[in-house]
């Protein structure tokens, strides 16, 4: 769940503020917890809401907003072939990411939602949650080949 | 579509989840729970105040059996005046079948006699009674046994010296 939230936040201190926040704002709605779905994928998205709302909160739109970031759907290419990295370079240009590009990215590859889940959960709609995702994608191949890591 | 990152990360997932928070996050969530571990405080609270209701019941559900139990000024009273009923009513009887018997021939009347054996043993029964829960019904079936018992004597008495009265009778006018 820490890791949840820091791949949102990005920051340690932070991603512990939101763990924190989240577990005891999981404790104490525990009643609202309607077993519709597992209780790890409930507290996951608590932790990922308090980490969104850290995120909104530190700096105002970093977020992806519909009017200035809902794009036409871009064609998805395979801009990585091969992928001669190792985790750790991968770990480290994801956190290079800008904040928008990096919850849309960690949410669809690591969390494991489809676009229209994390159009739900960001607000945005599910064309922009997959141009995000595309932009994501380029600029992080972007970094790790600028070997600026 | 192929997607090399996609695959890169499923395959490498758990390596993705490297980092661990410091202990001080859960101490801090200890901390900041106390809202629902004091209402977790007020169940149990909740539990011992009913165990203490069920206590204080049980102990008045105790005693109130054991008073009853006990003789209670109540009870005192009810057992006094039955004593005094039973040596009255019972002397009363011992003589009645004295006399019974010192008119009768003992082989005399056995159905007489079984009937008044039966009212007996009731009697005792009924005493054993009044003395584990003396209540005023059991008193007063106690007195009921003795007076009936006294009713049938009477009547006993009444037609043995019936008889005799016939027997004399008939003896003298025979003898005229």
């Amino acid at each position: 769940m820490y890791n949840v939230g820091y791949r949102i936040v990005n920051d340690a201190e932070e991603a512990e503020d939101v763990l924190q926040d989240a577990f005891i704002s999981a404790f104490n709605n525990l009643e609202r917890y309607r077993g519709d779905s597992t209780f790890g994928a409930w507290l996951k998205r608590i932790v990922i809401n308090k980490a969104i709302n850290s995120v909104n909160r530190r700096k105002p739109e970093r977020m992806p907003e519909d009017d200035r970031w809902d794009v036409k759907e871009e064609e998805a290419v395979d801009i990585l072939e091969g992928f001669p990295f190792t985790v750790a370079k991968v770990r480290a240009a994801i956190q290079g990411l800008p904040d928008g590009y990096r919850s849309v990215l960690s949410l669809y590859l690591l969390e494991g939602y489809d676009h229209g889940e994390i159009a739900e959960i960001l607000s945005i709609t599910e064309s922009t949650s997959k141009s995000q995702f595309n932009r994501a994608k380029k600029k992080l191949k972007e970094l790790l080949e600028g070997g600026i890591l | 579509m192929k997607d090399s990152l996609k695959e890169f990360v499923d395959t490498n997932r758990q390596a993705f989840d490297h980092l661990e928070p410091s202990n001080s996050v859960w101490n801090k969530i200890e901390r900041n729970v106390p809202g629902k571990s004091m209402s977790l405080w007020n169940n149990v609270m909740i539990w011992r105040v009913a165990a203490m209701l069920f206590l204080g019941l049980s102990v008045y559900l105790f005693t109130a059996n054991s008073l009853s139990n006990k003789p209670s000024r109540e009870t005192a009273k009810l057992q006094g005046e039955f004593s005094d009923l039973e040596s009255f009513y019972s002397e009363q009887i011992a003589q009645k079948v004295e006399l019974i018997h010192t008119i009768q021939s003992f082989n005399d009347e056995e159905a007489f006699a079984q009937d008044l054996e039966k009212l007996e043993a009731m009697y005792f029964v009924l005493r054993e009674q009044m003395k584990i829960n003396p209540t005023e019904k059991v008193k007063d079936a106690l007195i009921l046994n003795l007076l009936v018992r006294m009713d049938l004597l009477n009547q006993q008495i009444k037609s043995l010296e019936d008889s005799k009265k016939e027997k004399s009778q008939r003896e003298s006018a025979a003898s005229v």
